[in-house]
């Protein structure tokens, strides 16, 4: 008779599997249960090995199987992305042992962050310099020190800049690939149209200006106003390209952390001179006009971009500038300088960055690790340097390397790169945070409304004067409160991290 | 073996997929979360049990604050505007008119399109230079702003006294129109229907009244052309709490997506008994008072249950500032799950991210729980 539901078994000493009447939806389900235990239990890892394409990788085909395969992760994207597999390409010819798999990687920070959590980094991975200090406090990249004095390779080499920024606590954990520093475009266009009237200001229109009072006598001279008041060209924005908004205070003498000792100096008061200038920008031409303007503006890269189509004839940019200009407008007339000063201020002053190569911790294959970062290093950096249109970060550049660079301005990058005035991003764990704040500093301060009848009718050295006035307090009291508040986070940070390695020395004198 | 033991061992049996991924992928992070929200952990670190120290430092953290004012004010208007919109829009979709069904598709349709998209797209139209907003709300904000110019220049007590006679007159109508009301119950409709014209401009002027003694001269020359996504300030500006422009545009982006919230509200109105129309055609009842003393409480549950979706959703909005605004300006934008991210992908700090994960959370519950509870004598069950 057949057992239902309905009509159970009687109570005995059976085992229950035979209690349990066997229709196709189980036998369905046990399948499925079977599959996916066969599936797990047989599943490879994927390997670089098999990434083998007969078209692609041809020339490397004898030798494929006995080398070893390293992930290498970068972010490039476009013809920066080619430079970068170009040096990988010239490693891989270069020898017979290791292969770089170059992987790019949106967020690359991010996933190797996570990788190394999970316990299956890549090789190499390719970081922003802003990543080395808190990756490195958190012990997640490897030391490089010994690497480089097995290897031979000195630190003398390095421009002491760049070499910082791969350094934590006397560490190296990271070395430099393509540099940055940044510097004034001009339109030399632009100045040559107005030239007359630049004279009649007293300024010269063969050169750019030189002081950050300059700057506003030039900017006052190339903008232009629609018949509704509205702007149509600026000579000046402090807004554009907005990405340096936090920089303006190292060119007037500010600091914003003293390294030595630990201390958050937002509110150093040479800061708050950067932005009473930037506030004054604000007030003279319309907080809400120039934002909308701004708002206006087409895609960095894109022919639409503010300084390449021209609706901005000055701004601050880095040296990978001149590859976008040129490639959006080749015959467009622009000249390069150190940005201005306040004056008084010695310089040039330039923000440095770089992007870094590292070798995660835990990774599969140091050794060989090791040996692609020590090529990038020594012949690499030529390689990616050029095709990027970047200056190198060594102090001693190849005889050859400028023959056909497609960057005409790189003396003026490698100038107010090796300046002794040259800052790099402030090198806490909280750097980010802080960022964070001076960014909506900024915008505070930009927003922050001076009501119009304070100014109605005041010449532009009374308007200055009134704006410093009205807005310094508010200024100060902003750039405190940053300066708490981060301040706070450091040394909460710092306290937990003291408490983390007193856990951590407790927890290695008791083990027996 | 028993009956009830075999129906047992089958029922869990079927859910044992489903209950495995809710144990591991669900239900460990959630108790997870709640051990990190006392420990500060970054991610390349082992978390170090610190006590309430993240829920205290929450407590103080400015940038926090301000990400639940943004969230409460999104909530706030957004909530009330989208169930009036969505219902609206029901109601009209649930008429008998032609091509009713392609209109249904047509208002549904923003619902599929990816937010990422969404955003994007309204990022142009936001644009205050060339986006279409401007070009086609111009000419409505100038003649808003010449309406409104001569209440703004006069100081904001003139026409805060002037509104408070608006609202006098206001209650006075009311009174008048309920008495008249009952007139109309016995003798006949035009006294009422007067009434109910004097009552309605009057309230117009009142909010028109209202809304000048926010306004300022800054204010309406804004509305001409409005900086959208680029303004940080507030609006109206003479209220600090009120959202900032930028916070407007995403509210009224918002209601993009409204139609998916009227399909909803359609389905339940095609559920409404037509015999309790018939009956009140038999005595009489006006479209309104249909509407109102019917099909109202008859969908209230799913008034309810997208208001509470509402809620959730609102604590949850964080890939259209991501992308419009990141945030600014001046952490206008700022939303709580926003917030969360910044903590823990930006900052790797993910124990306070944790803690604020759970504090976001009890906020969900509680304000559901408050829902529910007001809702209790509002909602009607047609079941019990």
């Amino acid at each position: 008779m057949e057992k239902s539901p309905e009509n159970p078994p009687a109570q005995s000493a059976r085992p229950l599997w035979t209690a349990i009447p066997i229709r196709p939806v189980h036998i369905a389900l046990a399948a499925i249960i079977a599959a996916v235990v066969l599936v797990a239990a047989y599943e490879r890892r994927p390997s670089l090995k098999d990434d083998f394409d007969p078209a692609r990788d041809a020339e490397f085909a004898s030798t494929w199987d006995k080398r070893v395969h390293i992930a290498y992760w970068e972010k490039w994207g476009s013809f920066e992305r080619e430079a970068c597999q170009a040096m990988v390409d010239a490693f891989n010819r270069s020898q017979d042992e290791v292969f770089v798999h170059y992987i790019n990687a949106s967020q690359v920070d991010r996933k190797t962050m996570l990788a190394i959590m999970g316990g299956d980094p890549p090789d190499v991975a390719g970081l922003w310099a802003t990543n080395v200090p808190p990756f490195a406090e958190a012990g997640g990249l490897m030391e490089l020190d010994g690497f480089m004095a097995k290897s031979g390779l000195s630190k003398d080499r390095y421009t002491p800049n760049y070499l910082k920024l791969g350094t934590y606590n006397d560490k190296t954990c990271a070395l430099p690939t393509t540099p940055a520093s940044v510097a004034l475009f001009y339109n030399k266009e632009h100045f040559r149209a107005k030239a007359a009237e630049l004279r009649a200001a007293g300024l010269n229109p063969d050169r750019p200006p030189r002081t950050t009072q300059e700057i506003d006598r030039y900017a006052a001279v190339l903008n232009e106003f629609g018949k509704d008041g509205k702007p149509v060209k600026m000579g000046f924005l402090p807004t554009e390209p907005g990405w340096f908004n936090w920089t303006w205070g190292f060119y007037f003498g500010g600091r914003l952390f003293d390294e030595e000792n630990g201390r958050i100096t937002a509110d150093d008061p040479r800061n708050v001179d950067a932005l009473v200038w930037v506030k004054r920008y604000a007030e003279r031409y319309g907080r809400e006009k120039l934002l909308q303007f701004r708002a206006g503006f087409g895609n960095f890269d894109s022919p639409q971009n503010a300084f390449i189509d021209g609706t901005v004839s000055m701004e601050m940019q880095g040296v990978w500038f001149s590859n976008f200009v040129r490639r959006h407008r080749p015959h467009m007339e622009f000249g390069v300088a150190p940005f201005p000063t306040a004056e008084g201020v010695p310089g040039p002053v330039s923000l440095v960055d770089a992007d870094v190569i590292t070798i995660p911790k835990g990774c599969p294959h140091p050794e060989e690790a090791w040996r692609f970062v020590e090529f990038s290093q020594r012949d690499g950096l030529a390689i990616i340097c050029r095709l990027q249109g970047k200056h190198m970060p060594i102090k001693e550049p190849p005889p050859n390397f400028r023959d056909g660079h497609p960057n005409l301005e790189l003396d003026v990058f490698e100038q107010v790169a090796a300046s002794p005035y040259a800052f790099i991003q402030p090198r806490t764990a909280v750097w980010r945070e802080y960022q964070h704040d001076l960014g909506t500093a900024f915008d505070h301060v930009w927003n922050w409304p001076v009501p119009e009848d304070e100014l109605a009718g005041l010449s532009e050295d009374e308007r200055a004067t009134k704006v410093d006035a009205l807005c310094r307090a508010e200024i100060e009291r902003t750039l405190k409160d940053i300066t708490a508040r981060i301040q706070a986070r450091l040394d909460k940070r710092r306290s937990v991290d003291e408490l983390r390695r007193e856990n951590a020395s407790q927890s290695v004198e008791t083990r027996p | 073996m028993k009956l009830s033991t075999y129906r047992t061992i089958t029922g869990y049996a079927f859910m044992a997929p489903w209950l495995a991924a809710l144990i591991f992928l669900i239900g460990y992070p959630f108790v997870a979360s709640m051990y990190f929200s006392t420990c500060d952990y970054s991610p390349l670190k082992e978390p170090l049990f610190v006590g309430v120290d993240n829920y205290t430092e929450l407590m103080q953290d400015t940038v926090f604050r301000q990400s639940m004012l943004v969230t409460i004010a999104f909530a706030v208007v957004a909530i009330p505007l989208g169930v009036l919109l969505a219902l609206t829009l029901a109601l009209f979709l649930n008429t008998r008119i032609r091509g009713v069904s392609f209109y249904r598709v047509i208002y549904y349709l923003p619902h599929l399109v990816p937010s990422v998209v969404v955003a994007i797209l309204w990022m142009w139209m936001f644009n205050p230079q060339f986006g279409i907003l401007n070009v086609v709300l111009a000419p409505f904000g100038k003649a808003a702003a010449y309406l409104l110019t001569p209440f703004a220049l006069i100081n904001p007590p003139v026409p805060g006294w002037l509104g408070l006679v608006a609202v006098i007159v206001i209650f006075a109508a009311w009174w008048k129109t309920r008495s008249l009301s009952q007139d109309y119950l016995r003798a006949g409709h035009e006294r009422f229907k007067r009434a109910s014209t004097v009552l309605a401009i009057v309230f117009v002027a009142a909010v028109l009244f209202a809304l000048t003694t926010w306004l300022n001269p800054i204010d309406i020359r804004k509305i001409q052309s409005p900086g959208w996504l680029t303004d940080g300030n507030p609006f109206p500006s003479g209220l600090s709490f009120a959202p900032s422009w930028a916070l407007w545009a995403l509210i009224y982006m918002s209601m993009w997506g409204v139609g998916q919230m009227a399909i909803i509200y359609l389905a339940k109105l095609q559920d409404v008994p037509v015999e309790l129309y018939e009956a009140a055609d038999l005595d009489g009842a006006n479209w309104w008072q249909k509407t109102w003393h019917i099909t109202l409480p008859m969908i209230s549950p799913v008034i309810l249950f997208n208001v509470i979706m509402g809620i959730i959703g609102a604590f949850q909005v964080f890939t259209e500032p991501y992308i419009m605004t990141g945030g600014g300006p001046e952490d206008r934008t700022r939303f709580v799950a926003m917030f969360i991210y910044d903590q823990a992908f930006e900052y790797q700090r993910l124990g306070y991210a944790s803690a604020v994960a759970w504090v976001l959370f009890l906020v969900i519950v509680g304000l559901t729980m408050l829902a529910l509870r007001i809702s209790r004598e509002r909602v009607y069950y047609a079941g019990k």
